[in-house]
């Protein structure tokens, strides 16, 4: 077990004042925050600051640390042999909404669970609920798919005392999930305690990059590229689906960035059809003409009038 | 390690699935005056409205959010209703831009 360094998490002397932690801890929340920042490893770095807070605010629990010593930030810990008699189970407070999510160096030396909650106290505990971060490719959301997760869920011992339980749940995934749908699996979170129910997990969807199609809702979008003659005089061209291929008529005139809309063709929506997938018209030139094609392109440019600035006026 | 049986997911988005007010309660371990002061705020809006209301499964996000804000922030409910809303506009916000992105050439 590697020693966690409250203190310097938190950024803060080992003098600090009460006032000055709250102020550290408040910066740092609003930093890492995972539902209120972008910052990468947010939700790693909230829960590092939120445990050294869960410390270093409560006198009893910072008194007790600091009793600790030095150590070094990963330094390789164990427990003081007389710990358990200072601080038995029941001996330290904890809020009852806390997040619960602790290390186990914090588990180790404060988790001995909330006053009461030995085993026939009576006391009664509803299971952790668990928020877990799901890829998913689009083909996967498409035909809906199936998953092995692998979990480590905090679950309280017999005398009250948080653990991290493995945990292999196999899910299904419906068809036309997002990216950002939330699912919820009832009663597959943490074990209740003392007849509470069990928590729920909940499974963030996160659609994977694909080469092709960038998802949008339940929209997809597709690059097309055409010549500019196919632009010009029109062309019905072959383009790819999640679902096989399909033709989509290139109106004569077409511009770059026009979309032409293939209805039906984007991811399924629960119960009530699709999205559409759009072609998204981009005009590009031959890389390196043939003398041939330079010439007719001369010649278009001489023997045409068309202006495509005309709307600057005299420029 | 446990291997739990073949579980099923259902969307908290779209399938017209509904939450409660101890729903609400439960997961974000507000109580009910702070969830119906946030339902006054409207950032929960009832499905059906009365003396038990019920929500779009959507808004058990929400809660946990909310929850999660009071517990590490010690936000009060108005402060909970103004970021709320905010965190709301920003993810509007931000899936439009995705939209917008989605158009642009490689």
């Amino acid at each position: 077990m590697q020693y966690k360094d409250y203190y310097k998490i938190l950024g803060v002397d080992k003098s600090a004042s009460p006032e000055a932690i709250k102020k550290a801890y408040r910066l740092l929340a609003r930093k890492y925050h995972p539902d209120v920042s972008k910052e990468a490893n947010a939700e790693e770095r909230f829960k590092e600051v939120a445990e050294a807070y869960e410390v270093l605010k409560d006198p009893e629990k910072r008194a007790a640390y600091d009793q600790l010593g030095t150590y070094q930030p990963g330094q390789d810990f164990r427990t003081p042999p007389d710990w358990e008699q200072h601080f038995g189970p029941g001996h330290f407070h904890f809020s009852s909404h806390g997040s619960g999510d602790f290390s186990d160096f914090f588990s180790e030396l404060f988790g001995m669970g909330p006053r009461g909650a030995h085993a026939g106290g009576g006391f009664a505990m509803a299971g952790q609920d668990v928020e877990v971060k799901v890829p998913v490719s689009l083909e996967e959301s498409l035909h809906g798919t199936e998953i092995n997760l692998q979990l480590a869920v905090v679950e309280r011992g017999e005398e009250g005392a948080p653990q991290r339980v493995p945990k292999t749940i196999k899910v299904r995934i419906p068809q036309g999930v997002t990216d950002g749908h939330r699912l919820r699996v009832p009663g597959k979170g943490g074990k209740g305690m003392g007849g509470a129910p069990d928590g729920d997990l909940y499974l963030v969807v996160l659609l994977k990059p694909h080469p092709l199609f960038k998802p949008s809702g339940h929209d997809l979008y597709l690059e097309v590229p055409v010549s500019p003659w196919e632009a010009a005089l029109g062309a019905t061209v072959e383009v790819p689906t999640l679902a096989g291929r399909a033709r989509v008529k290139i109106p004569a005139g077409a511009r770059a960035g026009q979309k032409l809309r293939l209805a039906g063709k984007g991811l399924p929506k629960h119960g009530h059809g699709a999205g559409d997938l759009y072609a998204v018209v981009q005009v590009v030139t031959p890389p390196q003409p043939t003398e041939k094609e330079k010439a007719l392109f001369e010649e278009l440019a001489r023997v045409s009038d068309f202006n495509p600035r005309r709307h600057f006026g005299g420029v | 390690m446990s291997f739990e049986s073949f579980a099923d997911c259902f969307s908290l988005l779209d399938d017209g699935r509904r939450a409660t007010l101890s729903d609400l309660m439960r997961v974000s371990g507000l109580n009910d005056a702070e969830l119906l002061e946030l339902v006054e705020f409207g950032v929960f809006e009832p499905v059906e409205a009365g003396a038990a209301p019920l929500f779009a499964a959507h808004s058990l996000i929400l809660a946990r959010k909310a929850g999660r804000l009071r517990r590490d922030f010690g936000a009060n409910v108005p402060g909970l209703a103004l970021a709320l809303t905010y965190l709301q506009r920003i993810e509007e916000l931000e899936s439009r831009l995705r939209e917008l992105e989605c158009q642009l050439p490689r």
